[in-house]
């Protein structure tokens, strides 16, 4: 009836009630008892010298105990009326101490099914299990906790299950390994990882602040010039440290969220496990597959090395933080390897990428050199208010950066049509690629705003049904010419219907293939 | 030359058509008989014709009621009060702390005045403009919408993606006699797929269209 841990793997686990892991009262008793702990240090320190002094202490320590009790007691009521059970085509959940809920899950619904294990729960060998579904804004299934070898036990079962209820045998899968990150890579993500972004964001903050703070201490820097010029060469040095520190230190954390992934692919369904102190494991089913992301920065592109994402249409996180249901396929790889692993899941095939016309380079000249117009007005007013150590139009050097940035800008913009697929592909600090299998295409809209109407290009925006385009990360192929702008969302449409009938074709046929090879049996 | 008969393999040409003539429709209120003839074409199966939708109704621009612009200048025109209302306020407040603007509560109204007419005009021009954007038009398997002034979009929303579809009034809508339509699709912009300005009558045939051929084609193309 419990989950009792290793012998439970002989047992049974289908058409069974079970409850979760013993050792998880205790783990979420303490759990909620120190967040109580901590409430209680802040606010109920002074409360409770006013309740000692209004009912003396011998029933103030009684309160305490009523308080501990209700906490252990709702713990082991919780864990009483918890009861989940996996059918052959459903997951169900009987819960609530006070408001009962049930509820019942059809497997084939289920996106991704998650393990996490933080430190202390590994220790304790208990998991965190998550089923996700497209619908909810959360998990829609939250076991805390199974023992590990139920949680593992859950997850193949799971889409074991599914599987077979999309038809074929339920032969137990073979898993090859697909993906396994080295040493090397794991310390270039550490490297790579730094978001570069933020460096040109720092350093503008710097170049703003530093010199108005400067000028706050005018009248000492006068006094100690000989410092002062000390201080102007040092502290940008230090900055600078002080950046690729935090970098660094950013970098060092993800690789060890990262630490032995490993990717392993059966015919329909993706596996990955991950982390060093913080244990991770998930699955993404193949039909699940909304768009894959092929990511790069700057760094990353310099050294031939990409990442590959994959989107699903969970809505919740999946522990990697809130980044929705945008699982992490390669977290690091050459670039080729990265390729060959996209084409494997999704056969994009060869593709050229068709790069926007050129005029729209001069957009970008024209929008980063207001940028720096701009700016420039800024600091020329800052000026006039506290005064400057150097000259406001100074700023107007960075316009010798606008056409090379802008040269950038188009260059790692494009689009490129497949068979199966359409791509886009935007960034230059973070050059993204997204491929978009036609039949996941949600809507398509194409938008013009007034500067794109005035050099006669288009945005083509696709949606997909992807928990990663709620944030706007939809694939778009930007700045294209108006026509094919046009032509592009029609395009896509059409592509859209023709192969959803090719898939309901091929679903047609395959539904046919097993009977014949029943009717000679039988 | 009309944005009607298009089909998908000269798409572009039939763009530069329409950039050309901003809006061709039909008609201002075209009546729509109610579908379910039943007579199909020999081309290849659309969802439109499987769905036993006529053809008149399929591919002929629609645009909005025309009162769409009174609700817009109504909305905007309460906005415009607002904002002109607090900017006479901060110009009161300014003016009363600090010698940047002369005090005295002549300068705050005729601020805030100046404000709401500039606001207000911008306002009506922009509900004028968007009015004459609007144009939306069912299609044999997707819907398309076209609105926009500054920023022009074109939505295509193909049938076997719509989930479901309401219809709205909210009361400056049920004031005037409008409705609006909205097309939900599981994609994130799902909620964007909006035509406002319809009648009620209009909304719902078009609904219970939009439904029909949702339904058909999720039986032609289901996965």
């Amino acid at each position: 009836m419990t989950d009792g841990g290793d012998q439970a793997e002989a047992e049974r686990l289908i058409d069974r009630a079970f409850r979760l892991h013993p050792l998880s009262i205790p783990y979420r008793v303490l759990e909620q008892g120190l967040g109580l702990a901590f409430v209680l240090l802040v606010v109920g320190a002074p409360a409770f010298g006013v309740v000692q002094g209004t009912l003396g202490s011998t029933p103030t320590a009684a309160l305490g105990v009523v308080i501990v009790l209700g906490v252990v007691g709702y713990g082991v009521a919780y864990y009483r009326r918890f009861e989940y059970e996996l059918t052959a085509d459903t997951f169900d959940i009987r819960s609530g101490v006070f408001a009962r809920r049930d509820r019942e899950i059809p497997l084939r619904r289920i996106q991704n099914v998650d393990i996490s294990q933080n430190v202390v729960q590994r220790a304790l060998g208990i998991a965190e299990v998550r089923l996700e579904t497209a619908g909810g804004s959360t998990s829609e299934a939250h076991l805390k906790f199974v023992s590990v070898a139920r949680a593992n036990r859950l997850q193949r079962e799971i889409s074991r299950l599914s599987r077979a209820s999309d038809e074929q045998s339920a032969e137990p899968e073979t898993f090859e390994t697909l993906f396994e990150i080295s040493d090397r890579e794991l310390g270039l993500l550490a490297v790579v990882s730094t978001d570069l972004r933020i460096i040109p964001a720092l350093f503008l903050g710097a170049s703003v602040f530093a010199p108005s703070a400067a000028a706050m201490f005018d009248a000492e820097m006068l006094l100690y010039g000989y410092q002062s010029v000390v201080g102007a060469i040092v502290g940008p040095l230090v900055t600078l440290a002080g950046i690729v520190l935090i970098g660094l230190l950013y970098g060092a954390l993800n690789a060890t969220l990262y630490y032995g992934f490993t990717l392993r692919g059966a015919a329909d369904e993706l596996r990955y496990e991950r982390g060093l102190l913080q244990k991770y494991s998930g699955t993404i089913p193949l039909s699940k597959i909304q768009s894959l992301t092929v990511e790069e920065n700057v760094l990353a592109r310099w050294l031939g090395y990409a990442s590959l994402e994959i989107e699903t249409a969970g809505q919740s996180g999946s522990g990697a933080g809130s980044q929705g249901s945008t699982q992490s396929a390669i977290p690091i790889a050459t670039r080729g390897r990265v390729l060959e692993l996209t084409n494997s899941i999704e056969a994009v095939g060869d593709v050229t990428f068709e790069r926007p016309p050129k005029r729209a380079r001069q957009r970008y000249v024209v929008r980063y050199a207001a940028v720096v117009l701009v700016l420039t007005g800024l600091l020329w007013g800052v000026d006039a208010v506290v005064g400057l150590p150097f000259a406001p139009w100074l700023a107007l050097g960075a316009l010798v950066l606008v056409p090379p940035a802008a040269h950038l800008k188009w260059r790692n913009r494009g689009y490129a049509v497949g068979e199966n697929h359409v791509l886009t592909r935007n960034g230059f600090w973070v050059r993204q690629t997204k491929i978009v299998p036609y039949y996941r295409v949600q809507t398509v809209a194409s938008s013009a705003t007034v500067f794109q109407r005035r050099r006669r290009l288009g945005t083509v925006t696709i949606d997909t049904a992807g928990a990663r385009s709620l944030v706007g990360n939809d694939a778009e192929a930007v700045d294209v010419d108006e026509g094919t702008a046009a032509r592009l969302r029609e395009a896509v449409t059409a592509s859209l219907y023709t192969a959803l009938r090719r898939r309901r074709e091929e679903d047609r046929r395959d539904r046919r293939r097993p009977n014949d090879e029943h009717a000679p049996g039988g | 030359m009309t944005v009607s008969d298009r089909n998908d393999d000269n798409v572009a040409d039939d763009e530069q058509s329409t950039a050309g003539t901003p809006s061709t429709p039909t008609d201002g209120d075209p009546e729509e008989t109610a579908p379910g003839d039943g007579e199909t074409t020999d081309e290849p199966p659309s969802v439109a014709a499987a769905a036993g939708i006529d053809d008149d109704v399929l591919d002929s621009p629609r645009e909005l009621a025309s009162t769409v612009r009174l609700q817009w200048i109504l909305r905007s025109t309460v906005g415009a009060a607002v904002f002109g209302a607090i900017v006479a306020g901060i110009t009161l407040v300014a003016g009363g702390a600090t010698d940047v603007v002369p005090a005295g509560r002549s300068t705050a109204v005729t601020a805030g005045v100046g404000v709401f007419l500039l606001a207000a005009v911008y306002g009506v021009l922009k509900a004028v403009l968007l009015y004459r954007s609007w144009e939306y038009v069912v299609r044999e398997d997707s819907l398309y919408l076209r609105r926009g002034v500054f920023t022009r979009v074109r939505t295509v929303v193909p049938y076997v993606r719509v989930q479901h579809i309401d219809t709205t009034r909210s009361p400056l809508e049920r004031l005037l006699g409008l409705s609006t339509l909205v097309v939900y699709t599981a994609g994130s912009r799902g909620a964007d797929v909006t035509i406002p300005g319809l009648t009620p009558e209009r909304a719902s045939t078009l609904q219970t269209r939009l439904e029909r051929l949702a339904i058909e084609s999720e039986e032609a193309d289901a996965v």
